[in-house]
């Protein structure tokens, strides 16, 4: 048994693209003045920096050599100014940098979100939602990291790379050119031991992923290990993918490490290089002392932006990857309900008297058809039942209608007008979706029923009451307060069911539809929720899909689907008379 | 202690460069006196430099390397323990927690191990030389020159342990932002169904702020960080530039031993930020180790006999006798006074309202939870002086919710007896009704579950679930509402085909549905964790109670059905 192979592929790109980076720039746009000020603070803090030596260089060639005590206080006096001066354009700098990446953070996570809210449900059904949910942490904390660490600092570092380097040349050019042959190696280096720590790092990441997934999937399945006493070759699988962990981790470090001290080596090679020509200079008279220690000291500060530079370039080429990801779900269709035709239809004080599906095919895949044209007219106050095998499309029927799909071919009307033409929220306002699984959120029951409708919220107590979930509320320690806890794991199925119920009901829909919402609920509780139900349906449009036939007592209109299409329609005893498809389900169930 | 003495050589090296540079300046002003040529020393520096960079190659990957080393073994202790662990455990602890803990903590203390052991050595070792060199050079220019040094570190340990509160804040913030989002997105439906779009995205927004707010306090503790860093070196540097300057001037220090002095301080810099960091790095390292116990500590309350008792083959005659079962100490009775005697080959059905305790009763007797001395009995020995294993080796349980692996169906199927051939995977799923759903899918048995394979409707994961008690052949298989998300024909054809293989087995079938019950041998009817009736289908009937009540319900409607 192995469980393995990659997680999610990841996007290995460039560390900038121009078609991204314009993008994103625009989310940056609204903090364009904070931008400015950074990028102003820039060359202050650059210059700052690299004053340093230089009031070295004088202290060394103009009193130190000459033995000159005066002036000297004023010289370091002018060092600490400018020592306190860098620290406090560091400080501006980095805060003010991290401030806008927050800011941007957020604008752009807030996007997401409320995009992902205006996804159409198929999305969800192809993508799972822990990529969802990693576009909305992880992939947006990146570009976090590129504010705090790439980004603009490496234009300020530039800057400072580009003054050492100006300095020095105006300095001394030849010195400066025999230090700088240290530099290709340096660039060398960094690309080589990139590349390969890129190779290695997403070793390590896919590992992760894999080991991280195993242990989730271990302690949800807990229960089953022990019950079939497999611990033993679960701690195997584990150990394995452990390993294969940290084998994956080994040669990162020793790259990384190698990558480091290299770097530190040439930086004191360079220095070797200083004393061996600076040296001849000076005999030659060329060099002052002072100017030999400035380019000790700038070469010294050369070397430490270098250093982590390839840490900053990977920053960017995941930042760079994330944007991709980003963008790419912020492309994706958004249902067309950003277009929210206001029109008649919606107005409540017009009943809807019936609801017409003409022809209606549908494919959650492209030819595979769940229904192959299908005929069915609900008329006001009606309760229609659909029964059918599993799979038979009678889930889709009810999806269709609250447009959590759009059909195939065909089309669904109410009262003549195509639920197309109708705004997505004014159709669903309008009817009341009581899905297979209950979802419950963490929150209190209260919340669960009402989800925060202040309409819902002044009936949450009575439609409680309605499907008899009041009753095991009432016992719970803080009633209607009492929390749920993640997916409602603190409640039986039963119960998570008929707070689903509840919030059908305190939603007060024209029409209702029952997605086999009966069929985990014991025979007691099913008839409490059936009279509750009773209740409500009274003057409201009723959809049930039913797997067994008792929840269909009350249908006015029973129709069977089979394989996508309506294959029986009509009363019980019509049905039952006709001795086909129906007769034989009833059969099934109560045959005794 | 191999990467420590690596360590040394590393900085043996790195120190011998600012003494080079010392005699190498000396030189140079006094060229008469001078031993080598300055191109000597320049030769002397870069091999020492190269010889620096290859040897902190090694220093560092042992160290390192080691760091990682520990944390697979303690990682490897942890999954060990969670195995020991029982249901209560897990329905006590967040999965999300302790997800973290094996991220999270075990990276603290990786840290520690790694990072933290190489820079305390290599700090200890540096300033130790550094020192002794640089006040050989001027003893009274060190002390000056290191005095802004404890200030720092006070200032770099009391800065990153706010900056580590706040960070953890900010975590926590974090995840609760991405429960929210994961809610958010398993709910995609509920939420268009009740038109919650806004509603979900206004209180996103709500944690988004919170998490907002919390980075910006980040952000202003990470903005002095580097600062700081940056002041303690020049400060030293300004120090020296003063003092030291004025006494090269009067003559007592020679330019050499002023830039040797320069070259030591920098030296001395990074390490000292490090020590501050790395006294907050005990601390978190100490907290997550401490977080780490809890896990590495955390005793199952269902535990392995003491003396276990020696039984043969497990025939499965089960007895209840007078059980009472709660899940706390302190909340309801979920089962009170229950007695019963099941015979071994006998099938029993279990039937009641929502949490009369049908499930309770099912899952106590392969003890997911804690189970009373002598209430349950397995062949007349107590189940708790059964040994673990023996115990659930003999039962086939099927719970409630199906839990599969993201594995094969086979794998799935095959999970409770290792190297089951493919032949008696085939058969199992037959029996369960599965053959024909496998048939379609892509790779037959060997189809992955999940994500990345297929999806599978509630009522195939059940039947997958039903293979898989049924490929154990257990002489007690125990089905806990098994047959919730099937509909009516498969549900008959599973019975049916089910009802072949009970041969010589205790079965118990718990279910709201009276009709997967009808043919036990001996119903029992529960009602809020009692045992109200109890007899077969015939036997309730005519006792026209509870029982009674239900099916003629049933009966009622089918008749009204029929008009």
């Amino acid at each position: 048994m192995h469980f393995g192979g990659l997680y999610e592929d990841e996007i290995v790109g460039k560390a900038y693209d121009r078609r991204l980076m314009a993008r994103f720039l625009r989310y940056v746009a609204p903090y364009r003045k904070l931008a400015v000020v950074v990028l102003a603070i820039l060359p202050l803090a650059a210059g700052a920096k690299l004053a340093q030596p230089w009031l070295m260089k004088l202290a060394i060639d103009n009193h130190l050599i000459k033995g000159e005590m005066t002036g000297l206080p004023l010289l370091a006096t002018g060092f600490l100014g400018l020592i306190l001066a860098e620290s406090l354009l560091t400080f501006a700098e980095v805060w003010l940098l991290q401030h806008m990446g927050q800011k941007v953070m957020f604008d752009l996570r807030m996007e997401l979100f409320s995009h992902l809210q205006r996804l159409p449900v198929r999305f969800f059904d192809r993508t799972p939602t822990g990529s969802l949910v990693t576009r909305l942490t992880s992939d947006v904390e990146v570009l976090g990291e590129m504010f705090a660490a790439g980004i603009i600092t490496v234009v300020g570092d530039i800057m400072v790379l580009a003054g050492i380097v100006g300095i020095m040349l105006w300095m001394n050019l030849k010195l400066s050119l025999v230090t700088f042959s240290v530099l290709p190696v340096l660039v060398w280096i960094a690309f080589t031991f990139r590349k390969r720590m890129r190779t290695a790092y997403r070793q390590v990441r896919a590992r992760l992923a894999n080991l991280n997934s195993f242990l989730n999937e271990s302690i949800h399945g807990m229960a089953v290990v022990q019950l079939f006493n497999r611990q033993k070759t679960e701690q195997q699988e584990f150990t394995r993918l452990n390993a294969d962990y940290r084998d994956a981790n080994l040669p990162v470090i020793t790259w990384d490490a190698s990558l480091y001290a290299m770097v530190e080596a040439l930086s004191s090679v360079a220095i070797g290089l200083i004393v061996w020509y600076g040296g001849g200079e000076i005999v030659r008279g060329n060099l002052s002392f002072g100017a030999l220690v400035a380019f000790i000291q700038y070469i010294e500060k050369f070397f430490s932006p270098i250093r982590d530079l390839s840490s900053k370039y990977s920053v960017m080429q995941g930042a760079m990857a994330a944007l991709e990801r980003i963008f790419h779900l912020l492309d994706t269709e958004k249902d067309e309900m950003g277009t929210d035709l206001i029109s008649t239809h919606q107005n409540r004080s017009v009943p809807i008297s019936t609801i017409d599906f003409r022809d209606v095919w549908f494919a959650y895949n492209n030819d595979d058809y769940v229904l192959k044209g299908l005929n069915l007219t609900l008329r006001r106050g009606e309760k229609v039942a659909m029964v059918g095998e599993t799979g038979g499309g009678k889930t889709t029927v009810t999806r269709l209608l609250s447009r959590f799909y759009e059909v195939s071919r065909g089309s669904i009307a109410i009262d003549g007008t195509d639920i197309r033409e109708l705004s997505l929220h004014g159709l669903r306002r309008r009817i009341g979706v009581v899905l297979q699984d209950p979802f419950l959120f963490t929150g209190t029951i209260r919340f669960n029923i009402s989800l925060g409708n202040p309409g819902a919220e002044s009936r949450v107590e009575v439609a409680a009451r309605i499907v008899g979930a009041d009753r095991f509320i009432r016992r719970l320690p803080l009633g209607f307060d009492e929390e749920v806890r993640e997916k409602g794991s603190n409640l039986s199925a039963g119960e998570r069911q008929l707070i689903s119920f509840a919030r059908a009901v305190a939603f007060d829909p024209e029409i209702l539809v029952l997605d086999e919402a009966t069929a985990s609920v014991d025979t007691a509780s099913e008839r409490l929720i059936q009279e509750g139900l009773k209740g409500l349906m009274a003057g409201r449009t009723t959809l049930v899909v039913a797997h067994r036939l008792s929840t269909i007592r009350d249908a006015d209109r029973i129709v069977v689907i089979h394989r996508g299409e309506k294959v029986e329609e009509g009363s019980h005893e019509e049905l039952m008379a006709q001795q086909g498809l129906y007769y034989r389900l009833y059969q099934l169930q109560f045959r005794d | 202690m191999l990467g420590a003495l690596w360590l040394a050589g590393t900085n043996a090296f790195a120190l011998a460069i600012p003494w080079l540079l010392k005699l190498a300046i000396e030189g140079l002003q006094r060229p008469a006196t001078a031993q080598h040529a300055p191109s000597y020393y320049a030769l002397m520096i870069i091999t020492a430099a190269l010889l620096q960079g290859i040897i902190r190659i090694f220093s560092r990957t042992t160290l390192l390397h080691a760091g990682r080393r520990i944390e697979f073994a303690l990682r490897e202790e942890l999954y060990a323990r969670l195995l020991t662990l029982d249901l209560p455990y897990f329905q006590r602890e967040r999965t999300g927690d302790i997800l973290s803990r094996f991220s999270n903590d075990l990276t603290n203390i990786r840290m520690l191990m790694g990072f933290g052991v190489l820079n305390v050595i290599n700090t200890l070792i540096l300033y130790i030389a550094a020192i002794v060199l640089m006040l050989r050079l001027s003893p009274i220019l060190t002390i000056c020159a290191l005095l802004p040094f404890p200030v720092t570190i006070l200032v770099v340990k009391r800065l990153s342990a706010t900056m580590y509160r706040r960070s953890i804040r900010a975590q926590e913030e974090l995840a609760r932002l991405t429960s929210r989002a994961e809610e958010s997105v398993s709910a995609a439906v509920v939420v268009r169904a009740y038109c919650r779009e806004e509603g979900e995205t206004d209180s996103f927004r709500t944690v988004s702020s919170s998490y907002l707010d919390s980075n910006m306090q980040m952000a202003r503790l990470r903005g002095m960080m580097i600062p700081i860093m940056a002041a303690t070196g020049a400060m030293g540097t300004l120090i020296i530039l003063f003092i030291g300057g004025s006494r090269v001037i009067s003559g007592e220090l020679t330019l050499g031993d002023f830039v040797a002095f320069n070259g030591y301080l920098a030296m001395l810099v990074w390490p000292t930020l490090m020590l501050g960091w790395i006294l907050n790095l005990m601390q978190r390292g100490a907290a997550s180790m401490a977080r780490l116990n809890g896990v590495l500590n955390a005793r199952p309350t269902v535990t392995e006999p003491a003396a276990p008792a020696d039984v043969g083959e497990i025939g499965g005659e089960i007895e209840f006798r007078n059980l009472s079962f709660s899940y706390a100490a302190d909340s309801a009775m979920v089962l009170q006074n229950i007695s019963l005697l099941i015979g071994k080959g006998t099938k029993i059905g279990i039937v009641g309202a929502i949490g009369s305790g049908k499930s309770t009763l099912a899952r106590l007797i392969p003890r997911l939870y804690p189970v009373p001395d002598e209430t349950i009995l397995i062949d007349g020995t107590d189940i708790n002086c059964l040994p673990l294993a023996r115990l659930r080796d003999a039962i086939g349980f099927v719970p409630q919710e199906s839990f599969l692996f993201s594995r094969t169906i086979g794998d799935n199927i095959a999970f409770g007896r290792d190297g089951a051939g493919e032949e008696e995977i085939a058969a199992a799923a037959r029996v369960a009704s599965l053959d024909q759903d496998i048939e379609r899918f892509p790779a037959g048995l060997q189809t992955l579950v999940g994500e990345r394979g297929v999806t599978l409707s509630g009522g195939q994961k059940q039947r997958v679930s039903i293979a898989r008690a049924l490929l154990k052949d257990p002489q007690i298989l125990i089905l806990d509402d098994p047959l919730s998300a099937v509909d009516a024909r498969t549900e008959e054809a599973i019975l049916r085909d089910l009802e072949s293989y009970y041969a010589g087995r205790t079965v118990l079938i718990v279910s709201h549905r009276l009709s997967a019950v009808r043919g036990c041998d001996t119903i029992i009817v529960l009602d809020q964790g009692r045992i109200v009736e109890q007899g077969s289908h015939g036997e309730l009937l005519a006792l026209n109670g509870r029982y009674a009540a239900i099916h003629r319900e049933q009966q009622l409607r089918e008749e009204i059905e029929r008009f």
